[in-house]
């Protein structure tokens, strides 16, 4: 197992966020992320889990108060800056798999790859997809593949460029039980093999029992933290 | 129902303005060429006979005859008993000056001409309407200075700032007078002058002969019992007809030149055509969820057509009226260009009003709506048929295309082939109806053939598109693929657009090549002379018979020859006869047949009743070499022996050329038309042209350097085919609009995964760089696809199309650097048409985006 780090891959502070419109998601929350454990938020649909990932995803600002990822406030850098820390840093995880149609399933690993300009991105794409059990299916396209083999390679992705932080959304949320425990067992792996700091919102119990850190959030707030 | 056609389908089209906007702006545009070509087509040949009505009011009948008519004719016409009036006319063109003025040396060869207009000979007396305008204010009518005046056109007292009581110069082949002008016709749109016919024959030395002699029935003649009279008189040679016949007669010369332009014009609207095909197919696609709702709650599938089909409608008859503004705009700018090919190539005209009529509003109106019509009921149908619980994805229904791979090559096979048999086709009807269809054909052919195309070079494309443009160059590749339906329209649609650039650009290149190659075996001599006159088609303006003897005596001419050019009617169409001294065209080898020995076929023209005939002679009229040619001369007719066709490309009428003799012995008396002068080795060109305008400075004559005739003629050919670039642009910019609207759809309906690749690390230079590789592999396709499918056109227009049209042997040269370079800026101008879709990207929210799901 790879060894937990003290400091915190993100570091909430205080955070509110208020939607144009007047919509309140997020009423003042504190959470640390650690890297190399699993954080799950749990919550009911609109308590804000989707707005937390967001913010840790460096893909939303803060109304107020701090995100700060990977000691570097994201209210304070720019959208290069932005881009340059997900796609050096973070991975995404999507309920609906989020796959790029056209692309075979190695051309969607290899995605982030490419995008920032790295070496050998095929060769590493080959590596991830065999890392999650699917190197047989490098060359099919994703209307060829099934649900939990789909999820399998967005996992793959997210991964491709060894991010310090996965975010996963609902994983599991469109996957039958089987599908959804290997994928939840990948997710695991990311934080123990990797070290990666995972943050993710779910619904599942069964998604919740492989979190290191349960975080329950109702209205904006967070209710607990075990 | 109103509210249902406002809900369903003004909403969509409000929603996605840019997108309407841009297939409204792509329908107005191809229905404005349509229109304008028409209107302008109809204004550059309506106006054969307005200077005639004006001067002599609505004739009803003429008659005519190759080389004149004789003027004793009206004596015994006179004499009939018939409810009749018979006017002689004379028309030629005359040198004009304004005493005092000094006139400028010319610099072109525009200039050059300037100095002359068309006069009018009328019998003034004789003719109430010519005597009103000839009167002065009183009334009155001076019988003996008759011949001092002249009535001039607006056009040409513009020109010449005259006014009443001002003196003009008028310069006939044999002498010169001053006149004083009486009258100026108001609003006119030509320039001519008309004098009293005494003075007119006494200036051309047309003593005893005039052109034609002009017929007005009173109402109560019996038309028949006159044609029955009157053809009993005049010689077998002589044509009884009405002046329509001739107004009738110019528009069936002008019959193919408009056709073509015609067809042309129709390629803006075929281009049109796609991309409604494309603006409904991607509203059906985006729709489908709500055609689904629809369906479930009871919306029948005729309304789900009657909405997409009235969608299209809609775009079509709002583009159709605003296309209808824009022609008439248009038009105007088109006329004038119309007009310089019209007089350059075919006959002389003024170009008349533009007229707005219902019909041509009709015309371009249903095109509008039967294009938009008929492009969006395949797509509309399939949007009919959408079963209620089907939520169909965009994804399988573009692999539902790939699908049809051998099906649509098998189709493109079939219709490439048919295309090619319909091209060995003769003309029907005078008109090369088999070559368009052919045309029309192998679009289709290119338009099955897309989708194969498109995946082909795209997947052949796979690697370099990585290696060099990275992720951005792998997924605007994939991209494109994934949505092969939509590229394969608009890879076509704008395919098309170049196709028709390349082919007519081809074809004029090798028309140009051809000319060119022409006139430098045709000009030899060093100089030219020519009488005053507008160079127009069919006007050959006699010189005088003293100029021959002025040339050969002038130091430094080595040879002259004459030649005699005068327009005369065979089978019903107009052509020119000319008459030359075939011993010295011997020893030019100028003339170049399309087979047989040149010097045995110009040997076998010095003796009587033989010629040659020009290429398109041959084909319009289906004369081949040894048939006999019955044309009427003076009062008889004669046979004349074809013995060689020969290449010629400065007129679509056609030349009929004897040797002198053979005119002489049916017309004794012809004025020499053209000199060509040859000079003694060593004497400079310019100095004795110089010595010449001196020596001729008395006549109505131009004398034109070699070297100014062969600018000129590449100057008259390029502005021919001003309207053909013109229409070229239209259709070129009518597809970047489509090309434009195509990815901005693109990037709509694909904003989840732009928000996703934005999740994935893309900075927005990267999605703006996915676009623009985007907009730059359609260019690549387009181009590939319209450079083959234009090559193919090319062939048909030169082969078929023109030489059906126009009868001429085009050499096939295509201009490579010009098409090229033009290729090139087709490309650039498809990548621009990116920039605009490919900021709509970079701007896209990937979060909104991509929780839209």
């Amino acid at each position: 197992m790879f060894p937990s780090k003290v400091s915190s891959a993100i570091s909430i502070r205080n955070a509110r966020k208020v939607y144009e419109g007047g919509v309140e998601a997020l009423r003042g929350v504190s959470l640390e992320i650690r890297p190399g454990q699993v954080t799950a938020l749990l919550g009911r649909s609109g308590c804000g889990k989707t707005t937390m990932l967001n913010l840790c995803g460096a893909m939303d600002f803060v109304t107020s108060g701090e995100v700060e990822i990977e000691g570097k406030l994201t209210n304070t850098l720019d959208d290069a800056a932005l881009t340059a820390l997900r796609r050096n840093r973070i991975g995404f995880i999507f309920q609906f798999f989020q796959l790029l149609p056209a692309l075979t399933a190695q051309e969607n690993v290899e995605m982030p790859l490419l995008l920032a300009g790295a070496k050998n991105a095929a060769a590493t794409a080959l590596e991830r997809l065999t890392w999650v059990g699917i190197p047989e299916k490098a060359k099919s396209l994703p209307f060829q593949l099934s649900g939990g083999q789909m999820q399998r390679v967005a996992i793959a992705r997210a991964m491709a460029h060894n991010p310090a932080i996965l975010v996963a959304d609902e994983p599991t949320g469109n996957l039958d039980t089987a599908s959804g425990d290997v994928v939840l067992q990948l997710i695991r792996r990311a934080a123990d093999e990797f070290g990666a700091a995972v943050v993710m919102a779910t619904h599942s119990l069964e998604a919740a029992a492989i979190a290191d850190v349960k975080v329950r959030m109702r209205d904006g707030h967070i209710e607990s933290v075990e | 129902m109103l509210q249902l056609f406002r809900r369903l389908i003004l909403r969509p089209l409000r929603r996605d303005l840019t997108r309407t906007l841009l297939t409204l702006v792509s329908i107005a545009l191809g229905v404005a060429v349509v229109i304008a070509i028409d209107l302008a087509g109809d204004a550059a040949t309506g106006s054969f006979q307005s200077s005639m009505t004006t001067l002599l009011g609505k004739v009803d009948y003429e008659i005519t005859n190759n080389g004149g008519v004789d003027e004793t004719l009206f004596g015994k016409l006179a004499t009939l008993p018939l409810n009749a009036r018979f006017t002689p006319v004379i028309q030629q063109p005359v040198g004009v000056a304004v005493p005092g003025v000094p006139g400028a040396s010319a610099t072109s060869f525009e200039e050059l001409l300037s100095g002359s207009t068309t006069m009018y000979g009328v019998d003034i007396i004789g003719n109430p309407d010519a005597a009103a305008n000839a009167a002065d204010a009183s009334g009155d009518l001076d019988p003996e200075n008759l011949e001092q005046f002249v009535v001039v056109s607006s056009e040409l007292a513009d020109r010449l700032h005259l006014k009443k009581g001002a003196a003009l110069e008028l310069q006939g082949s044999e002498k010169n007078a001053r006149f004083e002008v009486r009258y100026v016709v108001p609003n006119q749109r030509s320039e001519w002058v008309a004098v009293d016919i005494a003075a007119a024959q006494d200036l051309l030395s047309m003593q005893g002969r005039v052109d034609r002699m002009e017929i007005f029935l009173a109402p109560q003649q019996d038309e028949q019992a006159f044609l029955k009279t009157v053809r009993a008189v005049i010689p077998d040679a002589y044509e009884l007809e009405t002046p329509g016949a001739r107004s009738e007669e110019n528009r069936r010369m002008l019959r193919a030149f408009r056709w073509n332009l015609r067809i042309l014009s129709y390629i803006s609207l075929i281009v049109g055509a796609f991309l409604i095909y494309n603006s409904i197919a991607v509203s059906v696609v985006r729709r489908r969820g709500e055609i689904g709702i629809l369906r479930a709650i009871g919306t029948s599938s005729r309304a789900v057509l009657a909405i997409f089909l009235g969608e299209a409608m809609l775009l079509g008859l709002v583009g159709s009226l605003l296309g209808v503004a824009l022609g008439r705009v248009l038009a105007g700018g088109l006329l004038k260009l119309i007009a310089v090919t019209v007089n350059a190539l075919f006959v002389t005209s003024a170009p008349g009003e533009i007229a707005l009529s219902f019909t041509a509003v009709a015309t371009a109106v249903a095109s509008g709506l039967g294009v938009a019509f008929h492009s969006a009921l395949l797509p509309s149908l399939e949007a009919a048929g959408v079963a209620p619980a089907e939520a169909m994805r965009r994804a399988s229904r573009d692999h539902a295309a790939k699908l049809h791979v051998r099906r649509d090559l098998v189709w493109s096979v079939t219709l490439a082939v048919a295309a090619a048999l319909l091209s060995q086709m003769g003309p029907i009807a005078g008109r090369p109806v088999a070559g368009y269809l052919a045309t029309l054909l192998m679009i289709a052919a290119a338009a099955m053939v897309s989708p194969v195309f498109v995946t082909g070079l795209l997947r052949s494309l796979r690697g370099p598109l990585k290696k060099v443009g990275g992720a951005e160059g792998l997924l605007a590749g994939r991209s494109l693929t994934a949505s092969l339906a939509r590229t394969s329209i608009i890879v076509t649609a704008l395919a098309t657009a170049i196709a028709m650039m390349v082919s007519v650009g081809i074809m004029v290149g090798s028309f140009r090549e051809t000319v060119q190659m022409w006139i430098s075996s045709q000009l030899r001599a060093d100089l030219y002379l020519r009488g005053a006159g507008p160079p127009s088609a069919g006007v050959y303006p006699p010189i005088s018979s003293d100029i021959q003897g002025l040339i050969a005596d002038t130091e430094g001419v080595d040879k002259a020859e004459a030649f005699r050019g005068f327009e005369f009617r065979y089978e019903g169409a107009r052509a020119t006869f000319g008459a030359g001294e075939i011993a010295i065209q011997k020893g030019l080898g100028a003339l170049q047949f399309l087979q047989g020995n040149s010097q045995e076929i110009l040997t076998s023209l010095q003796a009587e009743d033989h010629c040659v005939v020009s290429e398109p002679f041959s084909n319009k009229h289906h004369v081949k070499v040894g048939d006999v040619l019955q044309i009427p001369l003076g009062k008889k007719i004669a046979p004349l022996r074809v013995m060689g066709i020969y290449y010629e490309y400065s007129s679509d009428r056609g030349y009929v050329i004897t040797d002198w003799s053979t005119l002489r012995k049916y017309l004794p008396e012809q004025p020499v038309t053209n000199v060509a002068v040859w000079l003694k080795p060593g004497f400079d060109q310019e100095k004795v042209q110089r010595v010449l305008e001196t020596e001729l400075r008395k006549y109505p004559v131009t004398i034109a350097a070699n070297r100014m005739l062969r600018e000129q003629a590449v100057i008259i050919f390029d502005r021919t085919f001003a309207v053909t670039y013109a229409l070229e642009a239209v259709a070129i910019l009518v597809a970047m609009l489509g090309a434009a609207n195509a990815l901005l759809a693109l990037v709509l309906d694909r904003r989840r995964e732009i928000g996703l690749i934005r999740y994935l690390g893309a900075t927005t230079p990267q999605v703006r760089k996915m676009i623009l590789t985007e907009a730059g592999l359609i260019g690549l396709l387009s181009g590939a696809l319209g450079l083959a499918l234009g090559s193919a056109l090319s062939l048909v227009l030169i082969f078929v199309i023109n030489k059906q049209s126009f009868g001429w042997t085009i050499q096939f040269h295509p201009p490579g650097v010009l098409l090229g370079a033009a290729l090139l800026l087709v490309w650039v101008v498809t990548v621009l048409a990116g920039v605009y879709p490919a900021s709509v990207a970079a701007a896209l929210q990937p979060v909104e985006t991509i929780h839209e799901e």
